[in-house]
C-alpha cells in the first residue's frame, strides 16, 4: 500500500512545496483529459525543469507509484486520464525555447511549449515547425510528440515523427537518456521513433529536439464545392492521381460547413454537399503549376466554383472556417464526441456512407470535417449528455464506427492515439503475438509497469519468457543467450 | 559457408524456429549491398531474402505500395514508374527493400523527400524464434500502438527478418536536372545550398558541387537560374550524384554531424563527399587509426562515423539506449542467433 502522505513530503523535499498539488478540486480537474474518459489523479507535480522530473520519477519508483505524464491534456483518447490515483507530473511549466539554430534546421524545447508558439516564434527565421494539429493554440510540443500528432498540413510534410530529431527521456527509474541524434543518424536502434507516439508509457519527454522546415516561398489555398459528396471525395484521389502532393487537402461536409459559416462567416457555400480546402506551396513556378492541376482535376468531377485566396487576409480567412470546426459545433448541441480513424484514401466515400447511416440508425447528429488527403475522417458526433440514454447511443456508435473502418481496410487512429478509448479495439487489427511483442517494447523501457498503466496495450498483452520458451525447445541455452 | 533460401514467409518462420532451437548462428541478407556496416567477421549460415520478391498490394492512388522484403529496387523502380510514382530511396537496382530499409540507408535527397524512415508504415517480421508479427498499417497516417517497424528499420538484422512492408511511395518529378560546378568545397556548396530554394540535394566534394533539381518544369528552370548566379553550372550525367563514393577504398565510414560542422568534420581530408543541410560525409580512411581518428573528430562535433563499407563496425553508444537495446534484443531475439555482436558497444 502507497503511503501518499510519505510520497508527498519526499516529492515536497525534491521539487518545493509549491510544486506539490494535493488540493481536492485541483485533482479533480486533472481527473481527465479531453476525452470522455474520467480517472482519477493522486498527487500533482508541476517541476520545471528535467532534474526536477528526474527527480520526481525516483521518488515515485522508490514508492512503486504510477506514473502519468501530462502535457495540456487536449488528447482526445483518454492519454493523459489519470487511473488509481498515479501521480501526474505536469510539463506545463516547462515552457522554454530553449535553442534555436537554423543553420543546422533544429530546435531545442521543453514539453510544455504550445505548437504554435513555437511556429510563430521561429516565423522571422524563414522555418517553421510543420506539424499543425487543430489544437495547436493550446496543446504542448510534449503531448504533441507522446500522440505523434498530425493535422492538415502533414499530407506534404509529415507526422510528428519525421519531425523529431532527439529527445531528452527520464525513464521510470529516473535515469535520464537522450535518444536519436541532432545530426541525420543516430547511434543504436531508433529508440526515438518508438517513444515518438508511446503515449507516455516509456518515459517523460523533458526536452525534444524538432526539424526546421523551409517555410515555402509562396502558397495558394484553394475552395472548390461539389453537389455530390462522391464527387467530392473522387477529387481528392485525382489531384494524387496528377502527381500533385497538396500541403494540406481538407474536406468537410453540409454539416460542418453551415456550422462553421455561422461561426466564422469565411463566405463557405452552404449549399454545396461537401467542400475541399486545398493548399499548395513551393516555389511561386511550381505552385501555379499545381493549382493548375488541381482545378483540371476539380473539372473533372463537376465542381461548382473555384475560389482561390486572393490574399494572406482571404487565406487566414479560409483557414479559421477550417480550424474553428470544433468550436463551432457548439451551436449544434451542448456535448460532441469527436472520432478518429484512417482509411485508404479510395474507400473514402463508402466510409463516409456508412458514417451516416449509423449516425441515423442512433439517432444523432453527425458532421464530418477531415484530412481527406490522408484518408484521416473525424466523423463528429453531437448530442445533449442530460438527455436519459444518449451517452449509451454515443458508444454503440462509436463502436460501430471503428469497425466500420477497420472492415475498410483503415487503422484504429490516426493521430489521436489509442489511450484508454481505443485500447480494448486492438484486437481488431493486431493479433496476440503482435500485441505481445509492442509489450515486450513497454517492459525493455519499463520494467515495473508503472508509466501510464492500462493505456494502450489490452489486458493480457505481456512480454513472455521467450529465452524460456527457447530453452524449452531446445533443451539447452544457447551460447551468448540474452537474458 | 550455410545457405537457407526460403521461398516464402512460412519457410521463414519455420527457418528461424530451427535455428533458435539448435542456437544457429544466422546473418540475414538481401542485395548484399551493406554487409559490411557493424558487421563483425563470419557468421556460419546465411538466410536470403531474395526469393521473397512478390509485389502484395499496389494502387497509385492510395500513394502505397506493399511489397515482400526480398524485392529488388530495381523490379520495384519499375513497377511504380508504371505507375508514375516512385520511391525515393536511391541505391543500386540490386539492393532489396529490406535490406535498405534494416540498413537504414542515407536518401541523397532528403531534402525533399525526407527520411527512409519515414517511408515505411507498414512491415511484417520473423523474430529471432520465428515468430512473425506485424506493426503499423497500410495507412499514411497512423497512430496505433507501438512501432516495431521503427525499431527494425536500422536494426541491421539483429532483430527479425524484415519479409513484407508498405511503402509510402510519391509522384515521379516532372523535371529533374544536375548541376556541377568547376570547383569544390563545403563554402561553395553552402553558396548554392543558401541561394537556390528547396533543391533535391547538394553534394559536395573537394573539387566539385553537384546540384540535384527536381520538381515541376517552370520550378526546376527558376532554381537553376538562381544557383547559376552563385557558381559557373554546367550540366552533369543524371546519375553522378547517386553512385556510391569512393568505389576504389578499403575502407569508407559516413559521418553524421549537424550540417553546420560539415566543414570542421572534413577538414584536412582530401576527399570526401558530403550531404550540404543534411549532415552525412562520406570519408574514406585508409586504416584503423585514421578510422579511429575521424570518429574521435565525429565525436567532438557531437557525431557518429559508423563504417558502412571495410572493417571498423559502427562505434559506441551511450550505455543507456546500449542497455535499452540489449533488452529489445533479448526479447525478439531471446538465443541471439541473429548476427551476434553485430551491435553498438558501450
Amino acid at each position: 500500500m502507497v503511503d501518499l502522505d510519505r510520497v508527498r513530503r519526499d516529492l515536497e523535499a525534491v521539487l518545493g512545496p509549491a510544486a506539490v498539488v494535493d488540493d481536492p478540486l485541483e485533482r479533480r480537474l486533472y481527473a481527465r483529459d479531453a476525452s470522455l474518459v474520467e480517472g482519477a489523479a493522486g498527487l500533482l507535480v508541476f517541476p520545471t525543469s528535467a532534474d526536477e522530473v528526474a527527480a520526481a520519477m525516483r521518488v515515485a519508483h522508490d514508492h512503486g507509484l504510477p506514473v502519468v505524464p501530462r502535457g495540456s491534456g487536449t488528447g482526445l483518447a483518454g492519454g493523459a486520464t489519470p487511473l488509481n490515483d498515479a501521480l501526474v507530473i505536469v510539463t506545463t511549466k516547462m515552457r522554454r525555447i530553449l535553442d534555436v539554430r537554423p543553420q543546422d534546421r533544429l530546435a531545442w524545447v521543453e514539453p510544455g511549449v504550445f505548437n504554435l508558439d513555437l511556429a510563430n516564434h521561429l516565423a522571422p527565421t524563414g522555418f517553421t515547425y510543420a506539424p499543425d494539429p487543430s489544437s495547436q493554440q493550446v496543446s504542448s510540443i510534449g503531448g504533441n510528440v507522446n500522440t505523434n500528432a498530425g493535422g492538415p498540413h502533414c499530407l506534404a510534410y509529415g507526422v510528428t515523427s519525421a519531425h523529431v530529431l532527439a529527445l531528452d527521456v527520464v525513464l521510470p527509474d529516473g535515469t535520464r537518456v537522450r535518444i536519436g541524434a541532432e545530426g541525420p543518424a543516430a547511434p543504436g536502434y531508433d529508440l526515438r521513433g518508438i517513444v515518438v507516439g508511446s503515449e507516455g508509457t516509456l518515459g517523460v519527454v523533458t526536452a525534444a529536439c524538432v526539424r526546421l522546415t523551409p517555410i515555402a516561398p509562396a502558397v495558394r489555398t484553394m475552395l472548390l464545392d461539389f453537389a455530390r459528396v462522391d464527387d467530392c471525395a473522387a477529387t481528392v484521389s485525382s489531384i494524387v492521381g496528377r502527381g500533385v502532393v497538396p500541403a494540406a487537402l481538407e474536406m468537410m461536409d453540409r454539416g460542418i460547413v453551415r456550422a462553421v459559416e455561422a461561426f466564422a462567416h469565411a463566405g463557405y457555400p452552404t449549399d454545396a454537399a461537401a467542400v475541399l480546402l486545398v493548399e499548395v506551396d513551393g516555389l511561386e513556378a511550381a505552385v501555379a503549376a499545381q493549382a493548375r492541376e488541381v482545378e483540371a482535376a476539380a473539372h473533372d468531377h463537376g465542381v461548382g466554383t473555384v475560389r482561390v485566396a486572393a490574399d494572406d487576409i482571404e487565406r487566414a480567412l479560409l483557414w479559421k472556417g477550417r480550424k474553428s470546426a470544433f468550436g463551432a459545433i457548439a451551436r449544434i448541441a451542448p456535448h460532441y464526441h469527436l472520432h478518429d480513424c484512417v482509411v485508404p484514401r479510395t474507400r473514402l466515400t463508402d466510409v463516409l456512407v456508412g458514417v451516416y447511416a449509423i449516425a441515423q440508425r442512433h439517432d444523432l447528429i453527425v458532421t464530418n470535417v477531415f484530412h481527406a488527403g490522408d484518408g484521416n475522417l473525424h466523423p463528429l458526433f453531437s448530442f445533449d449528455l442530460s438527455v436519459p440514454g444518449t451517452l449509451e447511443r454515443v458508444l454503440a456508435a462509436a463502436d460501430e464506427v471503428v469497425r466500420l473502418c477497420v472492415e475498410a481496410g483503415g487503422a484504429l487512429s490516426g493521430e489521436h492515439g489509442i489511450g484508454l478509448e481505443k485500447r480494448d479495439f486492438m484486437p481488431l487489427v493486431f493479433t496476440g503475438e503482435d500485441l505481445d511483442a509492442q509489450a515486450c517494447v513497454r517492459a525493455a523501457f519499463d520494467p515495473d509497469g508503472r508509466m501510464n498503466p492500462h493505456k494502450v496495450l489490452p489486458a493480457g498483452a505481456r512480454c513472455g519468457d521467450f529465452a524460456a520458451a527457447a530453452l524449452a525447445r531446445a533443451g539447452v541455452l544457447p551460447e551468448g543467450t540474452w537474458i | 559457408m550455410d545457405l537457407i533460401h526460403p521461398t516464402d514467409q512460412a519457410g521463414v518462420v519455420e527457418a528461424m524456429r530451427a535455428a533458435t532451437t539448435v542456437g544457429m548462428r544466422m546473418r540475414i541478407v538481401g542485395g548484399r549491398q551493406h554487409m559490411d556496416t557493424g558487421a563483425t567477421g563470419e557468421i556460419g549460415t546465411e538466410l536470403w531474402t531474395t526469393a521473397l520478391d512478390r509485389v502484395v498490394a499496389y494502387d497509385p492512388a492510395e500513394m502505397l505500395c506493399v511489397v515482400e522484403g526480398g524485392m529488388r529496387l530495381g523490379d520495384l523502380r519499375a513497377l511504380l514508374a508504371d505507375g508514375g510514382q516512385e520511391w525515393p530511396v536511391d541505391e543500386a537496382g540490386s539492393a532489396t527493400v529490406g535490406g535498405v530499409i534494416a540498413a537504414d540507408a542515407a536518401l541523397p535527397r532528403q531534402l525533399r523527400v525526407g527520411c527512409l524512415r519515414d517511408t515505411v508504415v507498414e512491415m511484417t517480421f520473423v523474430t529471432g524464434d520465428g515468430r512473425r508479427i506485424r506493426s503499423g498499417a497500410r495507412t499514411v497516417k497512423n497512430v496505433t500502438g507501438y512501432d516495431l517497424h521503427r525499431l527494425l528499420t536500422g536494426s541491421l538484422g539483429t532483430l527479425g527478418v524484415i519479409t513484407q512492408i508498405a511503402l509510402k511511395v510519391r509522384p515521379l518529378p516532372k523535371a529533374t536536372r544536375t548541376l556541377v560546378t568547376r570547383e569544390g568545397g563545403i563554402e561553395l556548396a553552402s553558396l548554392l545550398l543558401d541561394a537556390c530554394p528547396l533543391p533535391a540535394a547538394v553534394v559536395a566534394e573537394h573539387d566539385r558541387v553537384l546540384v540535384r533539381l527536381e520538381g515541376w518544369p517552370e520550378e526546376v528552370a527558376e532554381q537553376a537560374r538562381l544557383a547559376n548566379e552563385v557558381a559557373v553550372l554546367a550540366e552533369d550525367d543524371p546519375a553522378a550524384w547517386r553512385e556510391p563514393p569512393f568505389a576504389d577504398a578499403t575502407t569508407v565510414a559516413r559521418a553524421a554531424v549537424v550540417p553546420s560542422r560539415l566543414a570542421a568534420c572534413v577538414e584536412g581530408y582530401e576527399r570526401y563527399r558530403a550531404l550540404l543541410g543534411v549532415g552525412y560525409v562520406w570519408i574514406p580512411c585508409d586504416d584503423e587509426q585514421a578510422l579511429g581518428q575521424l570518429r574521435e573528430r565525429a565525436a567532438s562535433l557531437g557525431g557518429i562515423a559508423p563504417v558502412v563499407r571495410g572493417p571498423g563496425g559502427v562505434g559506441a553508444a551511450d550505455p543507456v539506449t546500449v542497455a535499452i537495446g540489449g533488452r529489445l534484443k533479448a526479447a525478439f531475439d531471446p538465443a541471439n542467433i541473429l548476427d551476434p555482436g553485430r551491435a553498438w558497444s558501450a
